[in-house]
């Protein structure tokens, strides 16, 4: 009777340590949001800005994306990296990404380098370099100074333009 | 540091319109991240939504001011509309004359809109009348059409004063208040916006009427076989006409003809512009003699101004 119970233990302990492996992977649950700026008057003539969700987008407009990742486990996140590539027909707007306690960085390859934006060159047809601009750069990167607590929210947040 | 070529990284999609309406624009971001030592990481779904059709067109005038004469008939003013919208749009026309700023109103030929077909610039055989309703222009995004105006010049008009003809084309989807929607009735079934300028456009061409005069001055010198000045058989008659224009306005298409007197032979090759000879055939240079009877000197002067100076004509016949 004692051996069976220890033996059922060991069952229960298995188990637990297979779902802790799962549910590291899917830890963060990652949203993204599209919305684009309405202004509102009111009777006073004073304009007030809010974000609703995009919709009659033509050319020229602008997006706010706003990416959300949340910690669902018990335990906090290390090196919590979140990475956007700029929409296809969309064209990132200088300085839009922000993200309370994140370090941002960009690439203008895709992907295969991030950097902060004035150590980002292209080469001009000479030869010559020159400082990418906002609209070449393909993917942006928010780099998490701290841990994600259990239960925490981070947001990123950038603005992108469509051609 | 990261240096990268940038040479044909651009996306193709470039028109000057803007990414087509119904493409479907998807935004996913991905994390990682590190748990207990553990690395994960993790895709949030796509944010996407679709480009909607943004109605806007734009009018130019190819013509210059166009230089005409009381009482002309079908002149012509050029423009192009082009689809400056990112979704194909059909666009209907119409020709406005009541426009301010001018001193009278260009009368509209029937029909007074026209395709310029052939691309010549000019009403030709070729170009295709406009139809209401039924050959309004469509166009692809970027795509664009040359249009004529034909209008008749009132036969009372003064010489300097202007005359205003303008070309107006809507989107067919709809106009309005720029932003206005149109729900599903875009491309692919978006929504449908109307552009900057209220899905509308119009711009005017100018007619500038002027006065001119043509003055033709003709001389004629005798040699005759003796070497003397007398009108005997066999001797010649050098002819000489000198075309001269005065006034502010332009002679168009000027053609000067002239019969081969009766009793006489005209001398073959003897025809001259401006001292350069011209063959006696129809070909590239301006004149040529033409059969029957009698026989007739032509020469096309084209457009004629005071500025362009006087043109003097020679021609050689001889006595029968």
């Amino acid at each position: 009777m004692k051996r069976m119970k220890i033996f059922a233990a060991g069952m229960v302990l298995a188990f637990a340590a297979t779902t802790a492996m799962a549910q590291q992977k899917d830890c963060i649950l990652l949203k993204t949001v599209a919305e684009i700026e309405k202004v509102d008057t009111n009777d006073r003539g004073e304009k007030t800005t809010r974000l609703v969700p995009a919709e009659k987008i033509v050319p020229g407009d602008e997006v706010v994306y706003t990416v959300s990742a949340t910690n669902i486990c018990d335990e906090a996140a290390d090196n919590v990296v979140i990475d956007n590539p700029v929409p296809e027909h969309m064209k990132f707007v200088a300085n839009s990404a922000v993200g309370p306690g994140t370090e941002v960085s960009y690439s203008i390859d895709s992907g295969f380098h991030y950097d902060k934006p004035a150590a980002l060159k292209v080469s001009n047809p000479d030869g010559s370099q020159r400082a990418a601009r906002a609209d070449e750069y393909t993917n942006i990167r928010w780099v998490m100074r701290n841990p994600l607590k259990p239960g925490s929210v981070a947001f990123a947040r950038f603005r992108a333009k469509l051609e | 540091m990261a240096i990268i070529a940038f040479c044909a990284l651009s996306t193709p999609s470039a028109f000057a319109a803007g990414t087509a309406a119904g493409t479907a624009v998807s935004s996913q971001a991905t994390v990682s991240f590190v748990i207990s030592g553990v690395p994960g990481s993790a895709q949030s779904g796509a944010a996407t939504f679709l480009v909607d059709e943004i109605l806007d067109l734009n009018i130019t005038r190819v013509s210059s001011t166009v230089s005409v004469s009381a009482g002309d008939v079908s002149r012509v003013l050029l423009f192009r509309l082009t689809n400056t919208g990112n979704g194909t749009e059909t666009f209907p026309l119409s020709i406005d004359n009541l426009i301010g700023g001018d001193n009278f109103d260009p009368q509209a030929a029937a029909p007074a809109i026209y395709f310029d077909s052939d691309a010549s610039g000019d009403l030709s055989a070729a170009d295709v009348a406009y139809v209401a309703g039924s050959n309004d222009p469509t166009l692809a995004p970027d795509a664009s059409v040359a249009i004529l105006l034909v209008n008749n010049i009132p036969a009372s008009v003064a010489d300097g004063s202007i005359g205003r003809s303008a070309l107006h084309a809507r989107a067919a989807t709809g106009i309005g208040a720029p932003g206005t929607t149109f729900p599903g009735q875009g491309t692919g079934g978006t929504n449908a916006v109307a552009g900057a300028k209220g899905g509308q456009a119009e711009v005017f061409g100018e007619y500038l009427v002027g006065d001119v005069q043509v003055t033709l001055a003709k001389t004629v010198t005798v040699v005759d076989p003796a070497g003397g000045a007398t009108p005997v058989p066999g001797a010649r008659l050098n002819y000489q006409i000198v075309v001269s224009v005065a006034g502010s306005g332009t002679a168009h298409g000027f053609v000067f003809t002239d019969p081969v007197p009766a009793g006489t032979a005209y001398a073959s090759g003897s025809l001259r512009l401006n001292s350069t000879a011209l063959s006696d055939a129809a070909d590239t240079d301006a004149g040529e003699l033409l059969a029957g009877a009698p026989q007739t000197i032509r020469v096309a002067l084209g457009d004629l101004t005071q500025a362009v100076g006087p043109q003097t004509i020679a021609f050689t016949v001889t006595i029968n």
